[in-house]
C-alpha cells in the first residue's frame, strides 16, 4: 500500500504539484476547443481560441503565483 | 534533415542539459566527498534504468496506441509539463522565484554525505550508489519523460533519445573535466527556451488530437512559438517591473532554476 501510494504521490508531484490550474486548465482548455471543433466553427478560430485559452491559464497562474 | 527532426533534437538536447546539470551537482557531490567507482556505477545504473524506459514505454505508444490518440493525450501532458516550464521561468525572470544555486546545492549535498558512515576500505560504497543512482533517476526521469512525449508526438523517438543522449555525454564530460557545479550554464534562459517549445508544440499536437485541422499545416508550428516567446518575455518583463527587479533575467541564469 505504501508503494502504491508512493507512485501515485510521485506522479502527483510530477504532474500537478503545488499549481493545479496548469493541470487542470489546459485539460479544460482542449475540452472547450474540441467542443468548438465539434460545432463545426473554422480551424483558424479555433485554433486562435485554443492559443488564447493556453496563454490566459499560464497568465493567471503567473498572477496567482506572483501574488503568494 | 528535416525540419521537425532538427527542431526535435534541439528541444530534447536543450531540455535534457537543465535536468543533466541538475543531477550532475549530486553526482560530483558524491564522487568528490565518497568514492567514485562506487558513484559512477550508480550513475550507469541509473542511465540503464533510463534507456530501457524510454525503449519500452517509447516504442510501445509508437507501435500500438493510434497517432491520433497520441497527440491528444501525450501533446496533452507536453502542453501541461511545458506550460509548468514556462511559468517558472518567467516568475524566475521577473524576480519572484529564487533561482536554482547550483552551489549551495552542491555544498549542502557535501555536507549531508559528510555526515553519513565512512566509505568501507574494500568493496563497494552504496551509499555513494545509491544517492548518485537516485539523483541521476529522478532527474532523468524528467528527461526521459520530454524524450517519450515529444518523441512519440512527432513520431521521432530515435531523434529525441539522440538530442538527449548528446546533452548527458556533453553535460557529464564537461563536469568530470572542470570538476565543479556548471553554475555558467543559462539553466533558467534555457527553461524559458524549452518552455516555449513544449508549450508550442503541445498546443499543436493536442490541437490536432482533438480535430483542429491547422491552417498552413506545419507552418502554424513557428506561429505559436512566436506568439508564446512575445506573451512570456511580455510577463516577465511585467512580473519584473512589478516586483522592482525593472528587468528581464532570462538569460542569467548562472545561478540556476
Amino acid at each position: 500500500m505504501r508503494y502504491v501510494r508512493g507512485f501515485f504521490g510521485f506522479w502527483y508531484d510530477f504532474l500537478v504539484g503545488d499549481r493545479w490550474e496548469l493541470f487542470a486548465g489546459p485539460i479544460v482548455a482542449l475540452f472547450v476547443a474540441w467542443l468548438v471543433v465539434r460545432a463545426s466553427v473554422p480551424a483558424p478560430i479555433t485554433g486562435a481560441l485554443l492559443f488564447v485559452f493556453v496563454s490566459t491559464i499560464g497568465g493567471l497562474s503567473i498572477a496567482w503565483a506572483s501574488r503568494r | 534533415m528535416s525540419s521537425i527532426t532538427f527542431v526535435t533534437i534541439v528541444s530534447s538536447f536543450l531540455a535534457s542539459s537543465v535536468e543533466f546539470v541538475e543531477a550532475v551537482t549530486i553526482v560530483l557531490a558524491v564522487g568528490v566527498t565518497r568514492q567514485w567507482r562506487s558513484t559512477l556505477v550508480g550513475v550507469l545504473a541509473a542511465l540503464v534504468v533510463l534507456a530501457l524506459l524510454v525503449a519500452v514505454f517509447g516504442t510501445a505508444i509508437v507501435l500500438f496506441v493510434p497517432i491520433g490518440v497520441v497527440r491528444l493525450v501525450v501533446g496533452g501532458f507536453l502542453l501541461i509539463y511545458g506550460l509548468q516550464w514556462l511559468t517558472k521561468a518567467v516568475l524566475r525572470a521577473g524576480g519572484v522565484w529564487a533561482k536554482h544555486d547550483e552551489t549551495a546545492i552542491y555544498e549542502s549535498e557535501i555536507a549531508a554525505l559528510r555526515a553519513e558512515p565512512p566509505v568501507p576500505a574494500t568493496g563497494m560504497d552504496w551509499i555513494s550508489f545509491t544517492v548518485a543512482a537516485k539523483g541521476v533517476l529522478l532527474e532523468g526521469l524528467e528527461v526521459a519523460f520530454i524524450v517519450v512525449t515529444f518523441g512519440a508526438s512527432a513520431g521521432m523517438l530515435g531523434p529525441a533519445a539522440a538530442g538527449a543522449a548528446a546533452a548527458g555525454a556533453l553535460v557529464l564530460g564537461i563536469a568530470l573535466v572542470v570538476h565543479r557545479p556548471l553554475e555558467a550554464v543559462p539553466e533558467n534562459g534555457l527553461k524559458f527556451a524549452v518552455g516555449v517549445m513544449l508549450t508550442g508544440f503541445g498546443t499543436f499536437w493536442a490541437g490536432e488530437g482533438i480535430g483542429i485541422d491547422w491552417p498552413a499545416g506545419d507552418a502554424a508550428i513557428p506561429a505559436l512559438l512566436a506568439g508564446y516567446l512575445l506573451l512570456a518575455l511580455l510577463g516577465a518583463y511585467l512580473v519584473g517591473t512589478r516586483f522592482g527587479t525593472g528587468r528581464m533575467r532570462v538569460s542569467a541564469g548562472g545561478r540556476g532554476l
